[in-house]
């Protein structure tokens, strides 16, 4: 209910409502970054990644919806922080429909560093 | 108990929305603010310069403000319902619970926004991301980060008759001065483009007072009118604060991968790249 009140909220100040994506539900996915689209409306992450929480250890390629290269700038972020190949861990709230898309909550990169998705995606609720 | 969680929730978005908005520590923090154009006031305030909308600080226990859908927005980001006139106003509501419900379902509506097509007027004056503001002889220009949104507004003219009006996304705007008060008049939006899903007329009007509060902030009092839709004037205000020395980004919808479900209207996700 909280998470779903702060996706509603959010979703004011966003490109587009974060509804479609289950933040109550979210999950860590450790893999590689075959791409990373740095542009608008979205930045996009494909990654080849695992669910380190979940049984099934299969690698699915997932699409990782980021904020826009404003809001993330404005957060610390640069435009080629990530590239392909990088090893990152990733909590996302994955798509209701279960297609492996997610909307991205919080990445760390190779070298350690964490950054979050902005305010209007809200923060990560798992560890 | 559930009251206290929604309030700590509603303090939260705000706290998170603060943060999207409040200033963000800059390396060009002491560089010269390029839009500032004092020689163009011509002994008018000057409105140039880039800047970030203003919410002021609250007390994080009041409850707080609360809009239709009674999430915590209300009336610091956004203006009062609509004053629809009574035949108006079912279809409406209807139009608002179809949306909530939606949200609701994890299935959003895709609104202009998650098509890429941007706010217009009045909605881009609730300025998402910064915008800049160009004062010259004779013009004010309205540069919104969020889309690329650009607005002109012509000091020491009338805006067009309405029925010479083009409709656009951002109407066309004629301003003269009141004392140190800018007042502008916008006539000509297109009647799908809408703030709040208000339905609105082509005899729309959008009456602005644009004021230096101070030497950092400047609000912009909004009166919306329409004798074909209202029945009285929808009224609110937006103020702004100075982000020196930010320099704008580019906003161009490259990639969208967001798109219309044909059979739901609900907005959907594309998971492949337009390249592959």
């Amino acid at each position: 209910m909280a998470m779903a009140m702060l996706a509603a909220a959010s979703a004011a100040h966003a490109h587009h409502s974060f509804a479609m994506f289950d933040n109550e539900h979210q999950i860590k996915l450790k893999g590689t970054v075959k791409d990373f689209q740095w542009q608008n409306p979205h930045v996009y992450i494909e990654v080849d990644a695992s669910d380190v929480y979940a049984k099934d250890k299969t690698t699915k390629s997932w699409t990782i919806e980021c904020a826009n290269p404003g809001i993330l700038n404005r957060i610390g972020w640069k435009f080629n922080m990530v590239k392909a190949g990088d090893e990152v861990t990733l909590i996302v709230a994955p798509l209701r429909s279960g297609e492996p898309a997610a909307l991205l909550k919080q990445i760390t990169l190779p070298d350690g560093k964490v950054f979050t998705n902005g305010g209007p995606a809200g923060p990560a609720n798992i560890q | 108990m559930h009251m206290q969680a929604t309030s700590f929730v509603c303090a939260r978005v705000f706290a998170i929305v603060l943060l999207m908005f409040g200033a963000i520590p800059s390396a060009y923090a002491q560089a010269p603010d390029r839009s500032r154009s004092n020689e163009s006031a011509a002994g008018h305030p000057d409105f140039g310069g880039t800047w970030e909308r203003y919410a002021p600080p609250r007390d994080p226990n009041a409850p707080p403000p609360r809009g239709d859908a009674g999430i915590g927005l209300g009336p610091i980001f956004g203006a009062p319902p609509p004053p629809l006139k009574p035949q108006f106003v079912a279809a409406y509501e209807a139009e608002v619970k179809r949306i909530a419900e939606a949200t609701q379902r994890g299935e959003p509506i895709a609104n202009a926004n998650a098509q890429c097509i941007p706010d217009g007027m009045p909605s881009m004056m609730l300025a998402i991301f910064p915008m800049e503001v160009l004062q010259t002889r004779g013009q004010l220009t309205i540069i919104q980060e969020a889309f690329n949104q650009v607005r002109r507004i012509y000091i020491g003219e009338d805006p067009p008759a309405i029925e010479d009006a083009e409709p656009s996304f951002y109407g066309h705007s004629g301003a003269k001065w009141d004392g140190d008060t800018l007042v502008v008049d916008t006539v000509g939006i297109k009647e799908t483009v809408r703030y709040r899903n208000a339905p609105h007329s082509n005899q729309m009007r959008i009456h602005e007072r644009i004021r230096m509060l101070d030497a950092n902030r400047f609000e912009d009092q909004i009166t919306v009118t329409d004798p074909v839709y209202f029945s009285g004037p929808w009224s609110w205000t937006w103020t702004y604060q100075r982000k020196p020395g930010y320099k704008m980004y580019e906003y161009v919808c490259e990639d969208n991968r967001e798109f219309v479900d044909p059979d739901t209207g609900s907005q959907r996700m594309r998971f492949k790249s337009k390249a592959e």
